[in-house]
């Protein structure tokens, strides 16, 4: 193993002729964190993925997994990783069991430890009770947790899941939530991607975002959110309905004409996006004070990491932003 | 064109660039028939035989692309829908299933009219050369055409209905279509002349699902294996009327399918007989003799299986014990039934001509049977999304493909094994002929292996199963089908050396001449064949071992 990373890459990049599917991605990942992969489809997710599981060859750079090489040992990255795609990969006329000892068998688990393995993995998943159905009469939840047992039978230390709470219903997803974390103490180190933010926020130790094949922020979450935090935006909730409109008149002559005053008659609130530090936004307050305008609440909007995600895009597809521009980063290191 | 359906399905097929290969390779195949046998010199029979010889070999070559081609629009047509979720939004709109199921009729129609049309200059051209009617024998030709393709059609949108899997559609719709063309002919075939009153009619309205005797009937001819006068009675006018009752079956069976209730079903219980109640467990005992009960926790895989030949025959429904017991049982009990009546009725039949029914039969089962098992081996993978997670696994592509071949060589032996106690009663009734078993028998085995191995290499070039599936079907149909036109045409159109060069490439016309059945005793088609076909195996095991590598190497 190289140092304490359990997944590393350095400058990987993939090319499909004289398109860049994949630029120059670097990061390192720890045991027993989790990353949330995140981009916009297209965005070289799927890659990346393909590289790290053994399934495709970078045309530059290296990834590593346990510090074995991805692209020169893949038969070896095989045994190291469980790999979960967006599709379920299922068989007809066969049941739960029958498909777990399958790749079980497939994964040379000897005879006497595969009954063992499949039933820890679908006790860790919770799918126990599903043991005799058969695989194509399971509901999208359940062919989720399969999959997951399938990725656990042969014990790999690192697990790529693709969009593991795609389209899951919401008591599912807070289920597979707790699969993921309880995954994460066991010390596996897992990768996650997904398109529903909020969720991954919750699990996730560590984020990348990849946009245009290229890494535009990584680190910890907290690393993320104030590495992004170029513009906050300002809630003001006003006590009259009527000083909405002098209250925007007021904000646009502190701020200047460029600012960016949204008036909301219907909730009686001005909002605005702002730069500028606490000390400019106390100097802010005063003059609405000042104004004779009644302030009900003064806040700072807090931001998640769908808010982040959309800052990186936009800042990533803003004209005069320079091309491998990375926009937030937490050192590259968990 | 106010029917979406037609618009959709037609456009949709008209623009598929499989469609327009499949109208240019018909057109050039009967424009090839027609010129081959054009007169090279200025000479042309007064009588009109020549003309007559050939709209024949036409017409038999058009009815083989009918049944070839037919089938895989109808099989696949609502199957595909089905499993893609577009059969559920078309049912909830306003259209009727009447709407859903004539679309679809229409557009698989319209492009057999398409083909119909552009066989048009190749009947001309038969009909310019003099001596063909075109009343009594072109006209009738077309109909009898339609008719059969109309029934098709159906007959295979009502499997498309009652299909889960496109495969498995395919495979019964080409089955169905294969026993109504061709297995329905041999009591009358065999019987002609030697039976009279109700067993006679009986063979003849059996015979007359097939369009062949109303064919034969236009082109004046009364048996496959030899010429002479026309059989008693209409034979045209039988099939339409029988077709017509089939369309309207189809139509009624499928139309009463067409409706939400294809989905009304509920998920499987997973029931297992080792957790019932201990008289349930006593009596599926009983009755699947235990090893056979497919409610029986299966055991774990061994350590010296190949995991996936083992997957392979969990997921393949003839691969689970008791359909192969069921497939063995019939097997058995057919061969047995036709040498019994071998031996019991020498007047009517004797052992060489039941051998020879044995061998067709043998034959069909390899032809259906081998596509639909191993035509979606490779792609069926690919489209399911289940390749990349063997590609995850340890599995070596040799590893892989191995277990895949011996699964299906498996299911493929058994069911050959099952007919062997016929020749074994064929060996008793006449012990001189044990050349010709021994023979017939290699060859079949080579048969197997070849259809076996030319199905699995066709499926690593698709990522669809039903396009593996029909193209290694049309393969072999065109191999084994295809190349019997040159013998129908034996000794008028084409010379003995021809037609004995042409068969060599067919393993099932190899298999007749070593059983000697009628019509090919005459042919030395063994051992060349086999060495043809060894040939074959080895280029398919080569494609198959590439493609797999390719498919399994990082990309």
């Amino acid at each position: 193993m190289n140092g304490e990373y359990v997944v590393q890459t350095e400058n990987l990049t993939k090319k499909y002729g004289e398109f860049t599917a994949l630029d120059g991605l670097t990061i390192q990942l720890e045991k027993g964190k989790i990353l949330g992969f995140i981009g916009p489809n297209g965005a070289g997710k799927t890659t990346t993925i393909k590289i790290l599981v053994g399934m495709a060859l970078p045309t530059a750079g290296w990834a590593k997994i346990t510090g074995i090489d991805c692209s020169t040992r893949s038969r070896e990255i095989k045994k190291l990783v469980g790999f979960m795609p967006d599709t379920f990969g299922g068989y007809d006329n066969m049941r739960v069991h029958e498909y777990l000892d399958f790749f079980g068998a497939a994964f040379a688990i000897p005879r006497a430890k595969r009954q063992k393995r499949v039933d820890e993995a679908l006790e860790t998943t919770g799918a126990t009770a599903m043991r005799d159905l058969f695989v194509e009469s399971l509901s999208h939840g359940m062919k989720q947790r399969v999959a997951i047992a399938r990725t656990l039978l042969h014990e790999p230390p690192v697990l790529i899941l693709d969009e593991p709470a795609n389209g899951l219903d919401p008591t599912a997803r807070v289920e597979m939530r707790h699969i993921l974390l309880n995954l994460a103490a066991m010390g596996k180190t897992l990768i996650v991607t997904s398109h529903i933010l909020p969720e991954l926020a919750r699990i996730c130790n560590m984020v990348a975002i990849i946009t245009g094949g290229k890494l535009r922020a990584f680190g910890t979450l907290d690393q993320i959110m104030h590495d992004v935090r170029e513009k906050r935006m300002i809630e003001v909730q006003l006590a009259a309905r009527e000083d909405v409109a002098k209250a925007a008149a007021t904000l646009t002559a502190v701020l200047g004409p460029q600012a960016q005053v949204q008036e909301s008659l219907a909730e009686g609130m001005v909002r605005f996006t702002t730069t500028q530090n606490d000390a400019a936004l106390v100097r802010i307050l005063a003059a609405l004070v000042d104004a004779k305008i009644a302030v009900a609440q003064f806040r700072d909007v807090p931001q998640n990491l769908e808010d982040a995600f959309l800052s990186v895009t936009q800042a990533a597809q803003a004209p005069g932003k320079a091309d491998g521009e990375k926009i937030a980063a937490g050192g590259g290191r968990a | 064109m106010n029917n979406p359906i037609i618009r959709r399905e037609l456009v949709g097929v008209l623009r598929n660039w499989r469609t327009a290969a499949a109208e240019i390779i018909f057109t050039m195949t009967l424009i090839g028939v027609v010129l081959l046998r054009w007169p090279t010199n200025a000479q042309v029979s007064l009588s009109g035989r020549q003309a007559q010889e050939m709209l024949r070999l036409f017409g038999y070559a058009f009815m083989t692309a009918m049944i070839l081609i037919v089938p895989a629009f109808s099989a696949v047509s609502i199957v595909r829908e089905k499993q893609a979720g577009t059969l559920a939004l078309i049912l909830n709109t306003p259209l009727s299933p009447w709407s859903v199921f004539s679309g679809k009729v229409a557009a698989i129609s319209g492009v057999i009219a398409l083909l119909m049309g552009l066989s048009v200059p190749a009947a001309a051209a038969c009909y310019a050369m003099g001596g063909v009617s075109l009343r009594v024998q072109i006209e009738p030709l077309y109909l009898l055409l339609a008719l059969a393709s109309l029934e098709y059609t159906v007959v295979g949108l009502y499997i498309s209905t009652r299909s889960n899997r496109i495969d498995a559609a395919l495979r019964s719709t080409y089955a169905t279509v294969f026993a109504l063309v061709a297995l329905t002919v041999i009591p009358q075939e065999f019987a002609q002349g030697r039976l009279t009153g109700l067993p006679a009619q009986v063979c003849q309205w059996l015979a007359a699902f097939s369009p062949l005797p109303a064919i034969l009937q236009v082109f004046g001819q009364s048996g496959v294996t030899h010429a002479g006068n026309m059989s008693a009675g209409s034979a045209v006018l039988r099939y339409v009327v029988v077709s017509i009752v089939v369309i309207l079956w189809g139509t009624r069976a499928t139309l009463q399918r067409l409706n939400s209730g294809l989905f009304d079903r509920p998920r499987s219980a997973g029931t297992i007989t080792d957790e019932s109640s201990g008289g349930v467990q006593a009596y599926r005992r009983v009755m699947y003799l235990w090893f056979f009960d497919p409610q029986r926790r299966s055991r774990l895989i061994g350590p010296l299986t190949n995991p996936v030949m083992v997957k392979e025959f969990r997921t393949s429904r003839f691969g689970r014990s008791h359909w192969m017991m069921r497939m063995i049982g019939a097997c058995l009990i057919v061969s047995l039934a036709l040498m019994l009546a071998a031996a019991r009725g020498s007047e009517v039949v004797n052992t060489r001509t039941m051998g020879a029914i044995l061998v067709i039969l043998q034959s069909a089962l390899i032809i259906i049977m081998t596509p639909g098992l191993a035509g979606g081996l490779i792609a069926g993978e690919i489209e399911s999304g289940s390749w990349q997670l063997l590609r995850m696994t340890p599995l070596s592509a040799r590893s892989i493909v191995l277990g895949k071949l011996l699964s299906v060589g498996r299911t493929l032996l058994l069911l050959l094994l099952a007919t062997l106690p016929g020749y074994a009663v064929m060996l008793v009734i006449d012990p001189n002929e044990k050349t010709q078993v021994v023979e017939a028998l290699v060859s079949l085995v080579i048969m197997a292996v070849f259809a076996l191995l030319a199905s699995a290499a066709i499926s690593s070039f698709s990522r669809r199963a039903a396009t593996a599936t029909a193209t290694a079907y049309g393969f072999l149909a065109v191999l084994c089908a295809g190349t019997l036109l040159a013998w129908l045409g034996r000794g008028s159109l084409f010379g003995f050396t021809l037609v004995d060069w042409i068969l060599r490439l067919n393993p099932v016309a190899a298999t007749l001449a070593a059983i000697h059945a009628p019509g090919f005793g005459h042919y030395g088609l063994i051992p060349l064949t086999w060495w043809i076909m060894a040939y074959g195996c080895g280029l398919a095991v080569v494609v198959l071992v590439l493609r797999t590598w390719r498919l399994t190497r990082p990309q």
